[in-house]
């Protein structure tokens, strides 16, 4: 055998653990090693005994109770955006940190249901690696050169050491002279996913907030959103927690590959499975979460809508619909005009008619009645008015935008008194006396699944007309049904429509807003549950005085991305100009966009970003389209700063990067929609190296930037105007730490942590110290922000406060809304869901499918360059194929290959796997671009498209907010070819 | 005979094939000297080669005892069936100026411990696969324990757990040669042969091995198997729905699996088709794992499952659901005489909460 070498070990080394009779052992084992090939010479052993029955040496057995032991350990938890919120314990010892391992005591919710216990994965399960790795940031970096006007190129990966007072001087310069002399919307802050950290966020987010930068949202950017939940709910994004699956009798996971991305929870629904439930696993790829299926549906990739809409069909032919609920609770009974399409409005019927009022008919009377909760009647009854649903301030707070609140309480949906008719036609006159035909929501969408008999559906998807019958059957028949979805689907340009059509199964079969049903989304650990108290640590002084951006279309704009699709008959760029000019969409910094006269070319505005302070985040890597942020973006702007704790791809790109805390070394807050209990990151070690937590790095920038005010005598920043978008604030830099720090009353991590819980319902009496004890059930929940109570002894689901409480839902007409009349919808012919082919790219020269989902192996690309777990892989980026594929191109398995398209190459090695479908090439995402390739990066196939349904505003509830509604960063569109590579592959050092 | 016998089962229908036990396990007992290559618990894809590769086909032969009795050693594995412990020079390329991608110390990369991950096989057209998580079987008779002419491999009295005495080991490997799991590891760098443990320094103190206390599928049942309130006595011998690996190699093995369905072949679901007569996974294949038995297990099991799936009830099916750590674990304290058993307790019931911070 050859020598297997691990570097690692001085800091754990094995003989060091032995101990006393480790000496004696070393001893003997000195003259006698093996070197391989066959057993050493056989020897009689020294004494008569025998070792089935008894063994007289043992106490040799002390040698690993020795290393199952440790000095101290301390519970925290990771912060890389995989929904999980696994609390662990870290142990120590000798000043090292050794392992970690699940706290595994999450308390049980019921009897019956399983527990929570353990949770976590096999990254998790090695983040120690990044303390010690050598991808640790140890010290502030600055780019070689930078300082003496000669830098070398960003990303070369050449630095200086230099001194934190030296690093935050530099930034706190660059900030200040952004500010004044370019405006402060010249300066961009990002960085991700408030409920895996929030004090670390909103240490950033605070500065941002008080220096007028503008904040860049995450959640549409990645995609995660589901469009279509704030489209039909009103919301953000609500799920049910994932002990919740248990309570299910058929669970379809559809573009959720729970097995590999959804490690901790994945076992309520197997085990769900042996409580009765069946599972059906739509996936292209026959993958881990396959194998556990009753019904394995090898779909047709971007024909999820097709089927969703042929089984809508079937549950109608067959009457497996719950006619009450959905005339109820959806907006099927809602009158149409079948002259123009839209929804009949009391401002049709009358002159002083409100445009909010939408209507039913009651078969008893045979009249037009308005509908019982709509947007129009709660303002005319003078309801209260609260912000809806999601992470971040309601649109009313929101500058430039045409933005309307919704209530979330007051008034209900009950049809009492009425008979609401689901189907029918029926005359009625306007104002004007015109006599038009109206008929319901559900009389059009009766019309639309025409479109979808059982043959086409079939052959569209690739699927028998007996597995879809089969699926319809189950979905209509088996109760409670819920719908696990995930990225797979969501990450189709046609998003919205897919999720809108899979939301309509659920609510047709009546199985929104009941325990063990739904359609539950979890892409990205989006949904922080303190959430009045994460708000108001994070943007105090409310969303109306911050700017905010929906990052999709910045990067768009300000990048070499070009979308050369037209959509009905446009370019995508003019769709923007009318969005952003009705002011539907922000877009940083302040330019005339609209007006081509000023703005000739969109991507060539007069006034730029200037710097992006970037933290808890891998921006560049993750970007899509990102070769073409390099030579663009990322070449324009004056500053680009990291905080991070390890050198990833946007790091090695930065100007500056300032190291901070790992999970392990900081107090901060955890918490997902996948569970229902917050708990904490705690300190094993202090800081290590030269690092310091993401909230005093913050805190000492705000400092160093109130030095350097008073130092330059700089006056008040007047942040005023239109030429900047002005939020009427006068920023005194001098005080910037005492806004930052609240007089100093949050200048500790706890203090915040303490701060954020006593703000909020949800942590209603718990401490810092507390939570480190225990993980702890959140005790209510925010009515203005959640959909359901928390209930002792129940998993929370959402929507109960609509279904069982009969409250209206957050949407324009008050009820889950299929329907969508807005301009842009009826002109796009995107009113009801539906299936849309998938972006028509070159299919000739490209006819495979791009596909980067998330996988196993990795959180984003957290863990991606993590040895342990390299060396369960295949030690580099691989990208899938299949047999047939990789036959038709004489490709095998393990060669290089080279995959391509009109936007760039990348080279890699392959690998050949029965499961993959034909027509599609798979790459898990998340690779450092520095990691494996010969050539490019998994992103240089992709490129920005925007839907232009998504940059709609002024309808009731569907307006721009930051993560809640804005165009997503959709990828899976994206088509290739793949050739075996030709030429020569980097060398591997031996 | 040792006086009791630890035992595992593992259910394969709730294996998600995360690794998150092979992680587990090498943080805890083989992050040192000589041990990166070396993986106690592996996780792997079936049909597969396995890990160490090819290692249960071996010729003449794979390891075990054959009817007679006798040791059936194999060839020893080479270094590449195992694959390497890459290293990655992230320094170079991130702090040093490197021009190149960052690349692993091995130029011919054509293997690894999970080299083979997910791509199973595919039979008449569809893809089958599954995921089979190992540790050594502790068997009852011990193919290792017999070959080891030094007699440093030994089963413990009171509990079955076979250890290999790392102070008498000479790394003669005749136990490598023997054991039909491969199993056991050559360190080179201390000239020793090193397994699995059965992590008796947690077992002792009521704490469960870390593969299962850190298994996010909760597939793992861990009790005495002579214990007849253990989990893993109910599925073995009370309800017989877990068998153990490669029967016929005689040696007895401790860890039982309950089999694995993968879903019905296409055309076959609500066909009210068993998927034994038809299955996605061809059955001589599990017969070749699990023996001849298997064909009996899985048509029960999927008895219990449609039962389920009908309203009813299963008292097997409700113990698989192992709804917590009391139900899936029962450790005793095996010094004691009544097989007591522990509390299950969360690790920092264990130790002083706090470190620094505190």
């Amino acid at each position: 055998m050859s020598k297997h070498k691990d570097k690692t070990i001085s800091r754990r080394g094995f003989l060091g653990l032995l101990g006393g009779t480790g000496a004696a052992a070393l001893g003997l084992l000195g003259g006698c090693r093996g070197k391989g090939g066959a057993p050493g010479p056989a020897k009689l052993a020294p004494a008569e005994f025998d070792p089935m029955s008894r063994y007289p040496y043992r106490r040799w057995e002390d040698l690993y109770r020795g290393q199952f032991a440790w000095d101290s350990v301390t519970r925290s938890t990771h912060s890389a955006n995989c929904t999980g919120s696994c609390s662990w314990m870290v142990y120590v010892k000798d000043g090292v940190m050794l392992r970690e391992e699940q706290a595994a005591d999450y308390p049980r919710i019921n009897s019956d249901l399983p527990d929570y216990n353990p949770r976590g994965c096999n990254k998790g399960a090695c983040f120690v690696e990044y303390v010690y790795g050598a991808q640790r940031v140890k010290y502030p970096l600055m780019r070689k050169g930078l300082r003496s006007g000669n830098p070398v190129d960003r990303g070369t990966g050449l630095w200086e050491k230099v001194t934190w007072d030296e690093a935050l001087e530099y930034v706190a310069d660059k900030l200040l002279d952004n500010i004044y002399n370019f405006g402060p919307d010249t300066n961009n802050f990002f960085s991700v996913i408030p409920a895996m950290s929030p004090i670390s966020f909103a240490a950033g987010a605070r500065l941002c907030h008080f220096v007028g930068g503008v904040f860049l949202s995450f959640y549409d950017w990645y995609c995660d959103l589901p469009p279509g939940e704030p489209i039909t709910w009103g919301v953000q994004t609500e799920a049910c927690e994932c002990a919740d699956w248990f309570n299910a009798k058929y669970i379809i996971c559809w573009g959720s590959n729970i097995s590999a991305t959804r490690i901790p929870d994945a076992h309520f629904a197997y085990e769900a499975r042996y409580n009765g439930a069946k599972i059906c696993i739509i996936s292209p790829d026959y993958n881990a979460s396959s194998i556990h299926a009753d019904q394995y549906l090898p779909i047709a990739p971007g024909t999820d809508a097709m089927l969703a809409m042929g089984v809508a069909r079937q549950l109608l032919e067959h009457n497996w619909i719950d006619r009450p609920y959905v005339t109820e609770q959806t907006d099927m009974p809602l009158l149409v005009r079948a002259d123009n399409g839209k929804l009949l409005r009391a401002s049709d019927l009358a002159a002083d008619g409100d445009g909010e009022v939408f209507y039913l008919w009651d078969r008893r009377t045979a009249r037009a009645v308005p509908a019982p909760g709509c947007m129009g009647l709660s303002k005319s009854n003078g309801r209260a008015v609260a912000p809806p649903a999601g992470v971040f301030p309601a649109p009313a707070d929101e500058p430039g935008g045409a933005a309307r609140p919704v209530r979330a309480e007051g008034g209900n949906i009950r049809l009492d008194g009425l008979d609401v008719a689901l189907e029918g036609r029926w005359p009625i006159r306007l104002k004007d006396g015109l006599r038009v035909e109206v008929t319901t929501v559900f009389e059009l969408l009766k019309k639309e699944l025409a479109d979808y008999p059982l043959d086409r559906v079939a052959d569209v998807t690739g699927l028998g007309a007996t597995e879809i019958e089969a699926m319809a059957r189950d979905l209509g028949t088996r109760k409670p049904a819920m719908i696990i979805h995930g990225a797979g689907t969501n990450h189709w340009f046609h998003n919205d429509a897919i999720n809108r059509a899979m939301i309509l199964l659920a609510a047709l079969t009546g199985n929104v807003g009941v325990n063990g049903g739904g359609f539950n989304h979890y892409v990205g650990q989006e949904r922080i549950w303190p959430e009045a108290g994460f708000k108001k640590l994070s943007f105090p002084r409310g969303g109306a005085k911050q700017r905010w951006q929906n990052t999709t279309l910045w990067t768009y704009i300000h990048s070499a991305n070009r979308d050369p699709h037209p959509y009905g008959g446009k370019p995508i760029e003019q769709w923007i100009r009318e969005s952003v000019g009705a002011g539907w969409m922000p877009l940083w910094p302040k330019n005339d966009w609209s007006d081509p006269a000023k703005v000739p070319d969109l991507k060539d505005p007069p006034r730029k970003p200037r710097a992006m302070i970037i933290w808890r985040a891998n921006y560049l890597n993750q970007a899509k389209g990102n070769e073409m942020i390099f030579d663009t973006l990322f070449k324009q702007l004056d500053l680009i700063v990291d905080i991070n704790y390890r050198m990833d791809t946007t790091a090695l790109f930065s100007d500056v990067v300032l190291p901070a805390a790992s999970y392990y070394e900081k107090a901060d807050l955890n918490s997902t929609d996948c569970h229902s209990y917050m708990h904490p990151f705690g300190a094993a070690l202090p800081p290590q190296f030269d690092s310091r937590s993401d909230w005093q790095i913050f805190a000492a920038l705000a400092k160093k930037m109130a030095e350097l005010a008073a130092k330059r005598g700089l006056t008040p920043f007047k942040d005023e105007g239109k030429s900047i978008g002005g939020l009427g604030w006068t920023r005194d830099f001098t005080r910037l730490y005492d806004d930052w720090s609240d007089n100093g009353q949050l200048a500790d991590d706890v203090a915040a942590c303490n701060a954020l819980m006593a703000d909020s319902p949800e942590t209603e009496g718990m401490t810092y110290d507390l939570i480190r004890q225990r993980p702890q059930r959140f005790k209510k929940t925010d009515p203005h922000a959640w959909t359901s109570d928390i209930e002792p002894g129940v998993a929370y689901t959402p929507y109960k406060h609509h279904v069982v409480d009969k409250k209206p839902w957050r949407t324009l007409v008050g009820r889950q809304q299929f329907y969508v009349d807005h301009d842009w919808f009826l002109a796009l012919a995107e009113a009801l869901p539906g299936h849309r082919d998938p972006v028509p790219e070159d299919d000739a020269r490209y006819p495979l499918y791009w596909n980067t989902p998330h996988g196993r192996w990795s959180i984003h690309s957290t863990w991606r360059d993590n040895r342990y777990l390299l060396r369960l892989q295949r030690g580099v980026p691989v990208v899938y194929i299949s047999p047939d594929d990789a036959r038709a191109r004489s490709i095998a398995d393990g060669d290089w290959v080279r995959i391509f398209n009109q936007i760039g190459a990348t080279v890699c090695i392959c690998k050949v796997l029965p499961g993959e479908r034909p027509g599609r090439i798979t790459m898990y995402h998340g690779w450092e671009k520095y990691l494996g390739f010969g050539e490019g990066g998994w992103q240089s196939l992709t490129y920005i498209k925007i839907k232009p349904t998504q940059l709609v505003g002024g309808y009731g509830h569907v307006n721009f907010r930051l993560n809640y509604w804005g165009p997503t960063g959709n990828n899976r569109d994206i088509r290739v070819q793949i050739e075996k590579f030709k030429g020569e592959p980097p060398n591997r050092p031996a | 005979m040792s006086d009791h016998q630890y035992a595992m089962v593992m259910d394969l229908n709730k294996c998600l094939g995360c690794q998150t036990c092979t992680i587990a396990c090498k943080k805890q007992w083989t992050d040192h000297d000589g041990m990166a290559y070396m993986y106690w618990n592996n996780v792997e894809t079936r049909p597969g080669a396995g890990y160490p590769r090819n290692f249960d086909t071996l010729k003449p032969a794979a390891g075990g005892f054959d009817r007679h009795g006798r040791l059936t050693p194999s060839p020893l594995p080479e270094a590449d069936d195992y694959g390497k412990a890459w290293e990655y020079n992230y320094e170079d390329r991130l702090f040093k100026g490197g021009k190149r991608t960052v690349q692993p110390n091995d130029p011919r990369l054509d293997w690894g411990p999970n080299w083979d991950e997910d791509q199973g096989g595919a039979d008449r057209g569809e893809p089958h696969f599954f995921y089979l998580p190992r540790i050594c079987n502790h068997c009852t008779h011990p193919a290792c324990l017999e070959a080891c002419t030094r007699k440093a491999i030994y089963k413990r009295r009171e509990d079955g757990i076979v250890l290999i005495d790392q102070t008498r080991c000479r790394g003669y490997r005749h136990c490598i040669a023997a054991c039909p799991y491969k199993k056991i590891y050559f360190n080179e760098q201390l000239g020793v042969s090193q397994k699995c443990i059965f992590c008796y320094p947690r077992v002792e103190k009521g704490k469960v091995n870390a593969c299962a206390s850190q298994c996010p599928g909760r597939l793992r049942f861990v009790g005495i198997l002579d214990d007849a309130e253990s989990p893993v006595h109910k599925l073995v011998l009370t309800h017989k729905v877990a068998l153990g690996l490669f029967p016929e190699r005689g040696t007895g093995p401790n860890v039982y699996y309950v089999p694995p369905f993968n879903p019905p072949r296409r055309g076959n679901y609500g066909a009210g088709r068993s998927i034994i007569d038809d299955p996605r996974i061809p059955m001589d294949y599990l017969k070749y794992l699990f023996g001849p038995g298997v064909v009996d297990v899985m048509t029960r099991l999927e008895a219990e499952l449609r039962t389920v799936q009908a309203g009813g009830r299963s008292e097997i099916l409700d113990l698989l659901i192992g709804r917590d750590a009391d139900v899936r674990y029962r450790l005793v304290n095996t010094k004691s005489k009544g097989l007591d058993p522990f509390q299950n307790s969360p690790p920092q019931q264990l130790v002083q909460i706090g470190g620094l911070n505190k």
